[in-house]
């Protein structure tokens, strides 16, 4: 379903990914994880055209996306995604910033879009805050709300960066949680994050990056349990 | 010059000559000149400020390049230049054979003025809008020009919005300049009354007087929706 073929990108004179070779299946969740700095974010970001990629190609569904030619507003519905900083629009509500792309982007009618959106609301189980602002919810309930958002685009792939990084420990789980769901709902991801519990629970593959590149993957519990390369050993060592 | 005689005598000329209407249709003139100048700048500063901080379309960079070109000129020409050259140049060459109110062509001249100086307050805070609603719009699928309208403006409408009313205050004052080449601003209601009665002290009074009642109606007015918004959503 997503293909990566020679990935680098650089910003200026800092090569932050050094060729990437991946391709991520339909239904899997790869969970990406590393020490700070070794590119997994930008990674993440160049699938959805989030950064430019500087070399290498991006296949989805078979659509280079570093094609020049193509629209990649339209790639986009297809790939959800969810930001450490949630990133909901302040200025509308609840409601409102899940309608909003379905309404704008898909042509959808309010109506449709609406029963939508509660659809999404109960699944999150935020329901009751349709109507509110976002500044009344907190940093766990705001992360729900994003993943509802993005979901009602009705995306083939989901994209996680950090979604627990900004997050007090006590809110973790709850957005966990509907990760979990989805991923045992079949939906494809892709997930960068600290949490190594989660991520050898959910995850069907683990990747593990350093310095630009996929040092090691593998079944999680294989890698976590067993990591080959050194470097994987003292990063798990150090957080595990 | 303060003397009681002096001004007894100026304000019978005042109410005898309807000083006072010529002063009413000053300040009707400059409000309304302000009011399209504000419109006009706005819409100016709103196109500018979105062409110099977007990233065009991969097909269109060459489209964003003249774009940002003709923008960048129209600023500097602007912030370059004295604003009474600029409204002569508009007044007197540009629009001298199109048939117009005085107050229209005096509102487009200062509006081209003024859009300059508003673009520059758009673009800060359209860039002081947290890059991630950017980023969380487009990963929705919505183009840039949509996210822009929905996302990031209304937003940044919000935070600009006292700097704005500033804007049109400043606009107030300096529309005083018209009255050099024809218009019938308050000003010109001054400097009418002067040359009609010999008398400075009082019209120059009256005048100081006007433009002050003005803006600062107007900066209270601005305090109360700064007050309201804070209060407000977010």
């Amino acid at each position: 379903m997503i293909e990566v073929k020679g990935l680098c990108k650089s910003f200026g004179d800092l090569k932050v990914l050094k060729g990437i070779d991946d391709s991520i299946n339909k239904g899997k969740v790869v969970v990406v994880i590393g020490p700070s700095g070794s590119g997994k974010s930008t990674y993440l970001r160049c699938i959805n055209y989030m950064e430019e990629a500087t070399q290498g190609q991006i296949l989805i569904d078979g659509v280079d996306i570093t094609d020049k030619s193509i629209d990649i507003n339209e790639i986009r519905q297809k790939v959800g995604m969810v930001f450490q900083h949630f990133n909901l629009f302040p200025h509308m509500t609840v409601l409102e910033n899940i309608t909003l792309a379905p309404i704008q982007v898909k042509k959808m009618s309010e109506e449709e879009a609406k029963q939508i959106a509660y659809k999404l609301l109960d699944k999150v189980g935020l329901k009751e805050k349709a109507n509110e602002y976002p500044n009344k919810l907190s940093g766990g309930q705001k992360q729900r709300i994003a993943i509802a958002r993005a979901l009602a685009m009705n995306p083939e792939v989901m994209l996680f960066d950090e979604p627990t990084s900004a997050l007090d420990p006590e809110m973790v789980k709850e957005v966990l949680e509907v990760i979990k769901e989805l991923a045992q709902e079949g939906m494809t991801m892709m997930i960068v994050t600290h949490e190594m519990g989660f991520a050898k629970e959910v995850g069907t593959r683990l990747v593990f990056m350093d310095e630009g590149k996929i040092l090691e993957q593998g079944n999680p519990k294989e890698v976590f349990e067993n990591p080959k390369e050194e470097r994987t050993k003292l990063f798990l060592s150090k957080v595990l | 010059m303060f003397s009681y005689e002096t001004m007894i005598a100026f304000f019978n000329t005042f109410i005898e000559r309807k000083y006072y209407m010529t002063l009413l249709s000053g300040i009707q003139e400059t409000l309304l000149m302000t009011a399209i100048a504000t419109v006009i700048g706005l819409i100016i500063g709103i196109f500018v400020a979105i062409i110099q901080v977007s990233e065009f379309p991969r097909k269109l960079k060459w489209l964003e390049k003249i774009l940002k070109g003709i923008a960048k000129l129209y600023v500097d020409i602007i912030r370059g230049t004295p604003a009474i050259v600029q409204v002569s140049f508009i007044w007197l060459v540009v629009l001298a054979d199109v048939v117009m109110a005085r107050p229209v062509v005096g509102g487009i001249s200062f509006g081209i003025n003024s859009g300059a100086y508003m673009a520059e307050l758009i673009r800060a805070g359209i860039q002081g809008i947290d890059k991630g609603q950017m980023e969380a719009g487009r990963s929705l699928g919505l183009s840039y020009f949509q996210t822009m309208k929905l996302i990031i403006i209304p937003q940044a409408f919000r935070q600009m919005l006292p700097a704005l009313v500033s804007e049109f205050i400043v606009l107030i004052k300096e529309t005083a300049v018209i009255g050099m080449i024809g218009g019938r601003d308050i000003m010109r209601a001054g400097n009418i009354m002067m040359s009609d009665t010999g008398s400075f002290i009082w019209p120059i009074l009256i005048v100081t007087i006007t433009y002050l009642v003005l803006t600062s109606t107007f900066t209270m007015i601005m305090r109360v929706i700064e007050k309201r918004m804070n209060k407000g959503r977010f």
